[in-house]
């Protein structure tokens, strides 16, 4: 088993980075982890914002149809 | 990098960075060779549907499967025939505005291939070339299968050939996307970070990708990747992509007011610019058998480019000032122009071969010769501002064209005066006797026609050795 270990690490680290032929370059590699978090939350409100957003412009949209009826009643 | 020509000798293998395959050439026809172990990745990108959905969004480069007769080493797995560029170009000699189209080109592909499960194993700028006016992706083999968990392998590269170039061109000075030609594998973080002026730690996109980066850069530098245990989700990656994306599309720069830029305004009357612009057409129809490919030295913002490419002929548009190369590149955006290629170069200083074995980019030289070269208005600028022999200026141009439309501006001229305003005239052979004299050893002149009242004077000649 103590031998088996590193290479079954060998190939699951393999795995892990694919097949890439540059260097991601070990402080790109781990900043990204590190900064994953941050842009992760805001991407996540930006997304909420937008479907908020939609959901206001939504009931303006179907307010004013409503109106439109009124008038035409 | 990408790699357009490989060398035809039998005793070196065609070169590639990427062992997944490599470019070559067989009578002037541009071929990409896949290799084995690309197989499955390739087999993914056709079946997946992304090949057909990057294609359809004019994203990445069209090809068709060729024969395998033609396969170069026994590694082969396909051969495909990509469809043509007419002129390749390289990030050094694109304006903001091309590099930014290029780097959102990039970042929605990327974007689009994660929708299919895939990613861009490498994000080199030099991957991006314009065709129809548009950036796409010319390495077909620059998608692999995504395995969600490690981050995006080309993070960094995308930064360098990109986020820093653009972050400097725009906080700090234009001129900086020189440094693309300096640095072929893209900006060290750590310079762009030190030469971005203190307001960009204001931006958090420059702040984290290009600051903090550098310094992590810095930090982690003797650590391995092996032995990271934390993942980055999907989302995550979607969210860094997102976040790259935000700051670049909100990267604009303002041009100031530049010398060339306003030059076409300023000689001589509207009659005469009026004029000149029938004159050329008039020579452009001389010229036979029809070009095929322009290359309009010194065309300030492609006024003339414009001219001579209406009739459907690729032009690519040269000039060696930023803002000139912007504006004409913004003008063709807005009016969707297909056929011209504004292009960032200054022929007293042209491309030449750089990277490995002085073969991954291409020289200018060896990227002509072209059907018609359009030099309006510059052999004054070069003769005089950059003290470049008569002589010289009529080889080159030989060299590089088979037909010449060229414009002979006498040194009564007022631009001619300005330019000698602070310095000493010792260009006693500049007179139209002369011009005529030294390029007629390298070209048969056609015809020669004087622009009004101007005293400026515009030529058709035919290459010596065309005939």
């Amino acid at each position: 088993m103590k031998l088996l270990k590193p290479v079954l690490l060998f190939c699951f680290c393999d795995i892990l980075i694919g097949f890439c032929y540059i260097d991601p370059g070990t402080g790109s590699y781990i900043f990204q982890l590190l900064i994953a978090g941050v842009v992760g939350t805001l991407y996540a409100i930006k997304l909420y914002w937008k479907k908020i957003k939609l959901l206001f412009n939504r009931s303006k949209t179907s307010g004013q149809t409503d109106g439109e009826r009124n008038k035409q009643s | 990098m990408e790699k357009e020509i490989s060398r035809a000798d039998n005793l070196s293998q065609p070169f590639s960075r990427d062992p997944a395959g490599f470019v070559f050439s067989q009578n002037d026809v541009t071929y990409r060779q896949i290799n084995r172990i690309y197989e499955r990745d390739y087999n993914e990108l056709i079946s997946s549907g992304l090949y057909d959905k990057l294609v359809g969004s004019n994203l990445l480069i069209p090809h068709v499967e060729a024969d395998m007769s033609l396969a170069q080493t026994e590694s082969a797995f396909k051969i495909i025939r990509p469809n043509a560029i007419p002129f390749i170009s390289y990030p050094f000699e694109w304006c903001f505005g091309q590099l930014k189209s290029a780097a959102l080109a990039t970042l929605e592909i990327q974007k689009i291939a994660l929708e299919y499960n895939m990613s861009l194993k490498d994000s080199s700028a030099y991957n991006i070339q314009f065709l129809n006016g548009k950036p796409l992706l010319i390495d077909t083999l620059s998608l692999e299968r995504y395995q969600e968990g490690p981050p995006w392998i080309a993070y960094r590269q995308f930064c360098e050939h990109f986020l820093a170039p653009l972050a400097l061109m725009r906080y700090r000075d234009v001129r900086l996307n020189r440094l693309h030609y300096i640095y072929g594998d893209g900006i060290p973080l750590d310079l762009a970070s030190s030469l971005l002026p203190s307001r960009s730690w204001m931006n958090f996109s420059i702040l984290a990708h290009v600051h903090l980066h550098s310094r992590a850069q810095k930090k982690y530098v003797n650590q391995s990747i092996h032995n990271q245990k934390r993942k980055m989700t999907k989302f995550a990656l979607c969210a860094l992509i997102d976040n790259l994306q935000q700051a670049i599309s909100n990267f604009n720069l303002k041009l100031t007011s530049s010398e060339w830029s306003e030059y076409t305004l300023l000689p001589h009357s509207q009659e005469a610019a009026q004029y000149k612009k029938e004159i050329v057409a008039r020579l452009q129809a001389m010229v036979q058998p029809k070009p095929c490919r322009i290359w309009d030295i010194g065309s300030n913002t492609g006024e003339y480019s414009r001219l001579v490419a209406e009739n459907g002929i690729y032009t690519v548009s040269i000039d060696s000032d930023h803002d000139s190369v912007e504006l004409n590149y913004r003008r063709c955006l807005k009016t969707n122009e297909k056929n011209i290629l504004p292009l960032l170069m200054d022929v007293t200083n042209p491309t030449s071969g750089r990277g490995w074995e002085c073969e991954e980019t291409r020289s200018l030289e060896e990227r002509g010769p072209v059907d018609l070269i359009l030099a309006l208005a510059i052999l004054h600028h070069v003769v005089i501002t950059r003290n470049i022999p008569m002589d010289r200026v009529a080889s080159l141009l030989r060299k590089l064209c088979r037909d010449l439309i060229i414009e002979f501006v006498p040194k009564n001229d007022p631009q001619v005066q300005k330019l000698l305003m602070s310095r000493k005239d010792i260009f006693t052979d500049y007179t139209q006797e002369s011009f005529e004299r030294v390029f007629g050893r390298y070209f048969q002149i056609l015809a020669r026609e004087a622009i009004g009242e101007t005293g400026r004077i515009l030529y058709f000649m035919k290459n010596n050795e065309s005939n």
